[in-house]
C-alpha cells in the first residue's frame, strides 16, 4: 500500500505540531494501512491453559483465542517469582508445546463418535427388536457374532454414530459384565493424574461407582523405581528443578536434561554458571553430555558396578580412612546403618537374616505394642540394647514415638554404627554374599569366573535371645564387607587398593563398565568432598533408563546408597531427583474421594498393571526366564523353583498383591451367598477358599470367568505407547492379527506353572469391548471397538501440577470442543447417566464384595513378619492378616449418575486422609455445598454438586492440604499426634489460604505444605524430598523408621537383594536360531529412551515434528554396527525377535555406543510405517519386540513398606534387557491395499 | 438458493438413510442442471445410485475412511493450504467472518472450512461470487480429485463436477505441488523420500561465495590463537 494518493510530496502543513525540541512530529496523514497489522495479530481473548499430556512439564501458557477459534498461543510469564539469588522459573514451555494449536484442528482428530461398522451393523439389527442389555447379551451369546467384530480390531471399518447410541452399547456392555461375570470385570488404564487430574477422575469416578477395577500405570511403565518404596516407603518424592540451581555437584545419571526436560533445562545452564561442577553418565554422547564437565560413557545395563565402585571409594575415604563428622553423624540419625542383623546358619556358613527385633530379647526391651516391628541397636550412652524411636512398631497402636529423636524408651542415646574396634566385637567372623558379576549372558560377560558366593570377615557380637545365642551385625559393618573394602580384618574379597581387582574396586567396575578406573575415583571422590563441604549439596538426577533394566532396583539402590553416605537426601541442593513420570499430583489427598468414589463407597478396586496384562495378554505362557537364573546361591531353603506367574499368585493369594478380576465367582453373587449364611462376608469367604469352593481369578487367567471383559482406555495409548508385548495384546487380548513369532510353554516343552492352570489352547480374544477415548486417532484407537472424541487441552477445563515446580496450574476451556467432541468429565456423566436408564429391572442396590490386599500406610501392614501361605497349611487364613481383606461394598446401579455428579455422605462419616494419617472434613464439604449448590432431591439430596468439570476441580482444591490451609493445620496436627513433635508451624502461616479455580486461572499458585509430602514450601529453601524427615525428625515409612539400605525380607535374601550389588542384565532368549535368519548377523541392545519430537510420548504423529525429524519411526545404531550389516543412514530397517517385528528408517550416528540400537518411546503405526517382512503384517511399533517379566521381590507384601499401594509398589514392567537382530529390508511394503483384498491375494 | 451446489454439499456429507432416501431428488437436481455437460450428468449417475442403493454401513465405513481418516482427503480446505501451520487458525477466523457477514451464522459442529459447509453457503450467493470462490480452491479439488482417482472411488464425479461449475481450469503448477505433499496414506514413495531428505547443514555465510570480507573474516578464525590444550594427558 503506498498510500500515494493520501500523502502529500511537496508540502507540509502548518498545523504540525512539533514536541521534544523538533525531534518529534504529530502528523495527521491516513494512517489505515496500520490496521493489516493490528488485525494480524488481533484477538478476542487470552485463556491460560497448559498440555495436560505425559510430561512433567507443567508449562502455563496463553492460548490466543479470535471469533471463537484458537489461532495461536505462547508462553506465559507470570509465575510467582523466586526469593532473590535464585533464577525464575520462566521461561517454561517447549517446541513441542508451541506446536499444538496447530494441532487443534488436525485432520487426525476424531471428529465423531466412531464405531467399528460390523458391531454397528448387527447392534443397530438387534436394537429393532430388543432392549439395549437384551441385544447386547444376545450378541455376546452368538460366537459367530462376536467374532465379526473381535477379529476385525486394527483393520479400519468405523462407522459414526450419535453419543446416544455409543454411549448406550458401552453402558450395555458395563451392565450385562457387571451382572453376568462381575464389575471387576470392567477395566479401565488411564496414566499419570497429575496432566489432567479431573479427567482421569472422571473415569475412575465412573469405574469406582460401577465396582470397575482401576489399573495402575506409575509401575507399568516401568516409572517407578521400587528402590524408592524399599528404601524410603515413599512411592518418589523428587526435588522442584530449581532446587538443581542449589547444587554444588550435579550427577546426571541416564537422564537427557535438555532433550525431555527442555522448560526446566535452563535451571541446569543457571547452576553452571554458579559453578557447580557436574558429571554425566550415559552410553552414547545425549544432549546432556556436553554439559559436563567430564562425561562417563558406562557400557548400558552396567550402571550398579559404576554405583558399586562410586560408593567403594566413598566409604574409603570419607567413612574408613577418614570420617567425615556431617556424614557420620548423618548416617547415624537418618540411616539404618546403626540397627543390627542377625546372621543365620546355612550350610555351616553365616548369611545376613532378619533385623534384630525387640521381640527377639527376653523381656522384650519392655516393648508391649508391636515388638516384632521394633529394631534393635546398640547404645553408646547405655551401653545396651535399645528399641530406637521411630520404627514401624512405634507408629502404630501407640502415639508419641514415632519420631527420629535420639531416644529409646525416653532415654537419650547415641547409636553405635560398626563394631570393628576391638573392645565393641566378640569375633570376626566370616559371612557369605552372594556374587552375580560372573552369571553375565555374552553381550555382558568380561569373562569373570569368581566364585556366585563371596565370603568377607564381620566382627560380629554374640547376643542372648529367646532362642538362645545369636551373631549380629551392624547394617554399617555389613555394607562396608558388600562394598568389598578391607578393614584390616584379614579374609578375602575386600581391597585397600582401588587398582585391585575385587568385585567392588574402580578396577573391577572399568572391567565391566569401560569408564577409568581414575575417572571413577575422581567424580567418586568429587561428589562426596562437595557433600562433606556444604552439607549435602550434591544431586543426582537421574533418568528412567536406569529404572527400566530388570535389575532396576540395583540401579537405583546404588545411587541411593551414595546419596544416604554422604548425607544428601533431606537437604537442599541435594538429593535424588528422579524425573520420571509425572507422579506429583499435589492436591492429592482432596483428588482421592473424587476420583475413586470414596465418598459413596469404600475401597475401590485397584490393581497393578504389570501383573495384570502380564496374566491377561497370556505373556506368561512365553516366559523363559526361570526363578532359578536370578536366586542367590545364598537363599535359604524354600520352594523356588516355580514361575514368575506363580511367584505372583502366591503374592495375590497371600494379601501382598492385589487381583483383577478377584474370585472366579461374580463377586455380587458371592456377596449375595454370604448374607445367605448369616456369617460375616470375610468369614464366609476364608470358610469357601479354604474348602477350594471359591477360586481366586489369578490361579486360572484363561478361564472364560477370568477374563477381562470391558476395557476403558482414556488419555492414553495402552497399545501405541506403553503396551510391553504389544503383539501379545493383539494375539490375546484382543484376537487380531498379531507378530508374535515365538512358541508358548507348552509348545517348547518348558517347565509349566505349578499354581496356574494351564490350558492347552490359549484363549484369542478376550475383550468384548474396547473403548478408547481421545481426541486423536492413535494407535489404540485403530484396534478399538468404539471411539469417543474428547476434548483437548484447550477444550476442557481442570487441574495440572508437576514434580518439577510447586506450582498449580489449570487447564481451561479457551474453546468449546471441536466438532463432537466432549470432556472427559462430559463423557464419563453420559455413560453414567444411561447406564443409570438402562439398568432398572437388571441392576439395582447390589451387594459387591471387594478383595483388598494388605495396605502401605494402614496399621495392616504390620501383617506378616514371616511369610506363610495359607494354602500349604502354613498358617490359617486370616482376612487381611494372611490373605487379602475381603469387604462389602453397597452399589446402587440404578443412582450410579446421581451419585457421580454428587459429593456423598462418606467425607462427613468418616473424613479424609492420607499416608497414614486422618481428619475431619465437614467444614469443607459445607463449603463445597455453599460453593457449588446442593441437590434438592433425588439419592443425593443434601449432597453438594459436581455437575461441571469445575465443580469437580473446586472438590479436589477444597479437601486437599496443598490449596486449603486450614486442611493443611489439620493435616500436620494429625501427624504431630503420632510423632509427638508439633509440625504444624509449617502451615499456620497459610491457614486462611484458599486456592480456588478461578484463582489458578487468574495466575498459578504456589501450593501449601503438607504432611503429604516429604518437602516444604518456603522463602528459604526450595522443595526437596526428604527434607522433613531430616529437619522435622519425621520418619521416614520404612520398617527402620529411617533411610533402609538393608532389606530383610525373606524374598529380597532369596534373590540376592539384600544389600546393593550388580547385577547384569537377564537372559531373555528373544534371540535364537529358530526366529533368527541365518543371513542375519547383527544382535543389538534394544534400548526405548524418550524423543525429542513428540511432547514425552504423546502425539508422535505432528506432522510439524515429524518434518523436524524424519517422518515416521526411526531407530539410531552406530556407524561401525551399521557398517557390518550394510546399512547407510535412511536405510529402512527391520528389527525382530521372538516377540514380533518392527520397521523404521535407521539413524546411523557417532551418537551411538556399538551393541545398541535406539527407537525413541511412542511413535506411531500410524504414521510412515511399512509392512514387516518377518510377520507379513504392518511393522510394529517399539513395543513390538518386547515383553515384560515379573520379578518376585516386587510382588513383596504386608511387610511395612513392602506392602502394597496402587502406583506405590508391585511389579514394574522393564524391557531394557530385550535383543534384537537388526536388517537391512530388501523390499518396502506399504501394504497400501485393504486387508481383505491382500488376504485373498495370498 | 443454487440447489446443484446444495446437492453436491449433500453428496459429500455423511451417508445416512435420510440422505438415500433424498436421492432420487438430488440425482434429478444434478441431471437437470445445464451448467454441467452432458457428460459430466452421466458422470455423477453412478455415485448418486452407489449412495442411494448401497448398504449404509458400507458407505458410511468408506466415507468415514475416506474423509474422515486419509489426512490427505480431508474436506477440511485449509488442512490442504495451512496443514497445522499457524495461518490456519486466522484463515478460518476470516472464513467464518465471511458467512456472518453474508448473515449466517455456523451452527454446525464442523469446522467453517469444511466442503460441505462452503458448499451450502455457496448455494445462497450470487453465481459469480461461486465461481470465483470454487476458482480461488480449483487446485484443492482437483488435487482430492486426483487422489481419488487414484483410489478408485466414485466421489471422483463431486470434483469434477465442482471443477466444472467453476469454470476455470486449476494451475496445474498448483495442484501438482498439492500432489506432491507427502501422502500420510503412504501410496507415493517418492514424494515420502523427497520430504525425509534433510538439506545440508551449514553454518554462516558460504565463505564461497558474496561479501569477501567475511570470508577473510573466516579464514582469520581458522587459524588457531591459542594452542589446543594438552589432552593427551587423559
Amino acid at each position: 500500500m503506498s498510500h500515494l494518493l493520501d500523502r502529500l510530496n511537496f508540502l507540509q502543513s502548518k498545523e504540525l505540531e512539533q514536541f521534544s525540541n523538533g525531534h518529534g512530529q504529530v502528523t495527521r496523514e491516513n494512517r489505515d494501512w496500520e490496521d493489516t497489522y493490528r488485525n494480524r495479530w488481533r484477538h478476542d481473548k487470552v485463556v491460560r491453559s497448559t498440555h495436560g499430556v505425559n510430561c512433567t512439564g507443567s508449562c502455563s501458557w496463553k492460548i490466543y483465542v479470535k471469533s471463537g477459534i484458537v489461532t495461536w498461543e505462547t508462553q506465559q510469564t507470570d509465575y510467582p517469582r523466586t526469593r532473590p539469588d535464585l533464577p525464575n522459573h520462566e521461561p517454561r514451555g517447549c517446541a513441542r508445546g508451541a506446536s499444538y494449536s496447530w494441532y487443534l484442528y488436525s485432520a487426525n482428530r476424531v471428529k465423531n463418535p466412531l464405531v467399528r461398522g460390523k458391531l454397528m451393523r448387527v447392534w443397530r439389527r438387534m436394537r429393532e427388536t430388543m432392549g439395549p442389555i437384551e441385544a447386547w447379551t444376545a450378541l455376546q451369546d452368538d460366537p459367530i457374532l462376536r467374532a465379526s467384530y473381535v477379529e476385525t480390531r486394527g483393520k479400519g471399518g468405523f462407522v459414526r454414530a450419535t453419543w446416544d447410541e455409543a454411549t448406550e452399547i458401552t453402558a450395555a456392555a458395563n451392565a450385562y459384565t457387571a451382572k453376568t461375570y462381575g464389575p471387576d470385570r470392567v477395566f479401565g488404564f488411564s496414566p499419570i493424574p497429575a496432566m489432567s487430574m479431573v479427567s482421569y477422575a472422571a473415569g475412575s469416578r465412573y469405574l469406582s461407582l460401577l465396582g470397575g477395577v482401576c489399573m495402575s500405570f506409575y509401575d507399568w511403565y516401568c516409572d517407578l523405581p521400587p528402590a524408592s518404596p524399599m528404601t524410603w516407603g515413599e512411592q518418589t518424592d523428587v526435588p522442584e528443578s530449581a532446587d538443581w540451581y542449589n547444587a554444588g555437584y550435579l550427577l546426571l545419571w541416564g537422564s537427557n536434561v535438555p532433550q525431555t526436560r527442555t522448560p526446566d533445562a535452563h535451571f541446569y545452564t543457571e547452576a553452571r554458571y554458579r559453578g557447580t561442577k557436574s558429571a554425566v553418565i550415559c552410553p552414547d554422547y545425549s544432549e546432556a553430555a556436553k554439559f559436563g564437565d567430564v562425561w562417563l560413557n558406562a557400557k548400558q545395563g552396567t550402571d550398579a558396578a559404576l554405583a558399586m565402585a562410586f560408593g567403594h571409594v566413598i566409604l574409603r575415604e570419607f567413612h574408613l580412612d577418614h570420617q567425615a563428622e556431617y556424614f557420620e553423624e548423618y548416617t547415624r540419625k537418618y540411616s539404618d546403618f546403626p540397627m543390627l542383623v542377625k546372621l543365620e546358619e546355612k550350610g555351616g556358613s553365616l548369611i545376613p537374616g532378619r533385623f534384630l527385633r525387640a521381640d527377639d530379647l527376653d523381656g522384650k526391651l519392655g516393648e508391649e505394642n508391636n515388638p516384632e516391628w521394633k529394631t534393635v541397636a546398640l547404645d553408646e550412652v547405655s551401653g545396651e540394647l535399645v528399641a530406637p524411636n521411630g520404627s514401624i512398631g512405634y507408629r502404630w497402636g501407640e502415639d508419641g514415638e514415632w519420631n527420629l529423636e535420639e531416644k529409646a524408651a525416653e532415654a537419650e542415646t547415641k547409636l553405635n554404627m560398626s563394631l570393628v574396634l576391638d573392645g565393641d566385637h566378640d569375633e570376626v567372623a566370616g559371612v557369605d554374599f552372594p556374587y552375580f558379576g560372573g552369571v553375565a549372558t555374552e553381550h555382558f560377560s568380561t569373562g569373570d569366573e569368581r566364585p556366585n558366593v563371596l565370603t568377607r570377615n564381620i566382627p560380629v557380637k554374640v547376643i542372648e535371645t529367646a532362642d538362645g545365642p545369636v551373631k549380629v551385625a551392624t547394617v554399617f559393618d555389613l555394607f562396608c564387607a558388600n562394598y568389598g573394602l578391607d578393614r584390616g580384618l584379614g579374609g578375602d574379597w575386600v581391597a585397600k587398593d582401588y587398582g585391585d581387582d575385587v568385585p567392588g574396586t574402580p578396577a573391577w567396575a572399568e572391567k565391566i563398565t569401560g569408564v577409568s578406573a581414575d575417572k571413577i575415583t575422581h567424580v567418586a571422590r568429587e561428589f562426596a568432598q562437595n557433600a562433606e563441604k556444604t552439607n549435602g549439596k550434591s544431586m543426582i538426577i537421574i533418568g528412567a533408563a536406569m529404572n527400566h533394566w530388570y535389575h532396576m532396583d540395583m540401579n537405583y539402590r546404588g545411587v541411593i546408597n551414595m546419596l544416604v553416605m554422604c548425607g544428601c537426601v533431606g537437604q537442599s541442593g541435594g538429593g535424588w531427583a528422579h524425573y520420571v513420570g509425572q507422579e506429583k499430583l499435589r492436591p492429592q489427598t482432596g483428588w482421592l474421594p473424587l476420583a475413586f468414589g470414596l465418598d459413596w463407597g469404600r475401597p475401590p478396586r485397584q490393581m497393578n498393571s504389570t501383573s495384570a496384562w502380564y496374566a491377561h495378554t497370556d505373556q506368561w505362557r512365553y516366559e523363559t526366564l526361570e526363578a532359578d537364573e536370578i536366586l542367590s546361591p545364598t537363599a535359604p531353603e524354600g520352594d523356588w523353583d516355580i514361575n514368575m506367574i506363580d511367584y505372583n499368585i502366591r503374592a495375590e493369594r497371600m494379601g501382598w498383591l492385589p487381583s483383577a478380576p478377584q474370585l472366579k465367582t461374580n463377586p455380587l453373587e458371592v456377596a449375595r451367598k454370604a448374607k445367605a449364611s448369616k456369617k460375616e462376608a470375610a468369614a464366609y469367604v476364608a470358610d469357601q477358599l479354604k474348602s477350594g469352593k471359591l477360586e481366586m481369578s489369578c490361579e486360572d487367567p484363561d478361564a472364560p470367568e477370568n477374563w477381562p471383559r470391558n476395557l476403558f482406555v482414556w488419555r492414553s495409548n495402552l497399545l501405541g505407547s506403553s503396551g510391553k508385548g504389544h503383539e501379545y495384546f493383539l494375539k490375546h487380548l484382543l484376537g487380531t492379527d498379531h507378530g508374535v513369532m515365538g512358541k508358548d510353554l507348552g509348545e517348547e516343552g518348558r517347565q509349566l506353572p505349578k499354581e496356574a492352570k494351564w490350558h492347552e489352547d490359549a484363549p484369542r480374544g478376550k475383550l468384548d469391548l474396547l473403548v478408547t477415548i481421545d481426541f486423536r486417532m492413535s494407535t489404540t484407537a485403530v484396534y478399538s471397538d468404539i471411539v469417543l472424541p474428547t476434548a483437548s487441552w484447550y477444550e476442557k477445563n481442570d487441574l495440572n501440577t508437576s514434580d518439577m515446580h510447586p506450582f498449580i496450574h489449570p487447564l481451561q476451556a479457551a474453546v468449546d470442543p471441536a466438532y463432537e467432541s466432549k470432556s472427559d468429565w462430559e463423557i464419563f456423566k453420559a455413560i453414567a447417566k444411561k447406564l443409570q436408564e438402562i439398568v432398572p429391572g437388571y441392576l439395582g442396590e447390589e451387594t459387591d464384595l471387594v478383595a483388598m490386599p494388605i495396605l502401605h500406610d494402614t496399621p495392616g501392614e504390620l501383617a506378616q513378619d514371616v511369610v506363610m501361605d495359607w494354602k500349604k497349611d502354613e498358617c490359617d487364613l486370616i482376612p487381611g492378616k494372611t490373605a487379602p481383606n475381603f469387604i462389602t461394598v453397597e452399589r446402587d446401579y440404578g443412582a450410579i449418575y446421581d451419585r457421580f455428579v454428587a459429593l456423598g455422605p462418606l467425607m462427613d462419616k468418616l473424613g479424609n486422609g492420607g499416608k497414614g494419617i486422618g481428619w475431619k472434613t465437614k467444614h469443607e464439604v459445607q463449603h463445597l455445598r455453599e460453593l457449588n449448590g446442593v441437590w434438592e432431591d433425588g439419592p443425593a439430596k443434601g449432597c453438594a454438586k459436581i455437575e461441571t468439570d469445575i465443580d469437580a476441580a473446586e472438590v479436589v482444591l477444597m479437601l486437599a492440604p496443598e490449596t486449603n490451609g486450614e486442611v493443611a493445620v489439620k493435616a500436620w496436627s494429625a501427624l504431630s499426634e503420632a510423632t509427638g513433635l508439633d509440625h504444624t508451624h509449617l502451615a499456620k502461616p497459610k491457614e486462611d489460604e484458599k486456592i480456588r479455580f478461578r484463582d489458578i486461572a487468574a495466575q498459578p499458585r504456589k501450593i501449601i505444605s503438607s504432611p503429604t509430602w516429604s518437602g516444604i514450601e518456603s522463602e528459604e529453601v526450595c522443595y526437596n524430598a526428604g527434607y522433613t524427615n531430616v529437619h522435622e525428625l519425621i520418619p521416614w515409612r520404612t520398617l527402620t523408621g529411617r533411610q533402609q539400605l538393608y532389606q530383610d525380607h525373606l524374598w529380597m535374601r532369596a534373590f540376592g537383594e539384600g544389600f546393593m550389588s550388580y547385577r547384569p542384565p537377564v537372559d531373555l532368549k528373544t534371540v535364537n536360531p529358530e526366529v533368527q535368519d541365518a543371513e542375519d548377523t547383527l544382535v543389538l541392545n534394544f534400548i526405548t529412551p524418550h524423543q525429542k519430537w513428540g511432547i514425552h510420548s504423546t502425539y508422535s504423529d505432528n506432522l510439524l515434528m515429524l518434518t523436524l525429524n524424519r517422518g515416521g519411526p526411526v531407530i539410531w545404531i552406530s556407524e561401525n554396527d551399521a557398517k557390518t550389516a550394510g546399512i547407510v543412514d535412511n536405510d529402512w530397517v527391520e528389527l525382530y525377535n521372538t516377540n514380533g517385528a518392527l520397521t523404521a528408517r535407521a539413524v546411523v550416528s557417532q551418537r551411538m555406543k556399538d551393541g545398541t540400537t535406539f527407537m525413541y518411546h511412542a511413535q506411531e503405526k500410524i504414521v510412515n510405517t511399512p509392512g514387516s517382512e518377518k510377520t507379513g503384517n504392518r511393522g510394529g511399533i517399539h513395543n513390538s519386540v518386547t515383553r515384560t517379566t515379573l520379578k518376585p521381590t516386587h510382588m513383596i507384601g504386608g511387610y511395612a513398606q513392602q506392602s502394597y499401594g496402587f502406583n506405590y509398589y508391585g511389579t514394574v514392567g522393564a524391557n531394557r534387557d530385550e535383543f534384537v537382530v537388526v536388517r537391512k529390508m530388501r523390499k518396502v511394503d506399504w501394504l497400501d491395499q485393504p486387508a481383505d483384498n491382500k488376504e485373498s491375494a495370498q | 438458493m443454487d440447489r446443484t451446489l446444495k446437492s453436491i454439499s449433500l453428496l459429500l456429507s455423511y451417508p445416512t438413510r435420510e440422505l438415500q432416501e433424498a436421492m432420487p431428488e438430488i440425482g434429478g437436481v444434478l441431471a437437470s442442471d445445464s451448467r454441467l455437460t452432458a457428460a459430466m450428468r452421466r458422470d455423477l449417475r453412478p455415485l448418486v445410485e452407489a449412495i442411494q442403493g448401497g448398504d449404509i454401513f458400507e458407505l458410511e465405513e468408506q466415507y468415514v475412511m475416506l474423509f474422515d481418516r486419509s489426512r490427505t482427503l480431508s474436506l477440511n480446505l485449509f488442512e490442504h493450504v495451512h496443514g497445522e501451520s499457524r495461518d490456519r487458525g486466522g484463515a478460518m477466523v476470516s472464513l467464518i467472518e465471511t458467512y456472518r457477514d453474508a448473515g449466517f451464522e455456523p451452527v454446525t459442529s464442523e469446522l467453517p472450512d469444511h466442503l460441505p459447509v462452503l458448499l451450502e453457503f455457496l448455494s445462497t450467493r450470487p453465481f459469480a461470487e461461486v465461481q470465483d470462490t470454487l476458482a480461488d480452491a480449483a487446485h484443492i479439488l482437483d488435487a482430492l480429485r486426483e487422489r481419488l482417482v487414484r483410489r478408485e472411488s466414485l466421489y471422483v464425479s463431486a470434483f469434477a463436477a465442482l471443477s466444472q461449475l467453476a469454470g476455470v481450469t486449476a494451475d496445474s503448477a498448483a495442484v501438482a505441488e498439492l500432489l506432491e505433499e507427502p501422502e500420510v496414506d503412504p501410496d507415493d514413495l517418492e514424494a515420502l523420500d523427497a520430504v525425509w531428505e534433510e538439506s545440508e547443514v551449514r553454518f554462516g555465510p558460504d565463505p564461497n561465495a558474496g561479501c569477501p570480507q567475511v570470508r577473510d573474516m573466516l579464514s582469520k578464525m581458522d587459524e588457531p590463537t591459542n594452542p589446543a590444550p594438552n589432552v593427551a594427558a587423559e
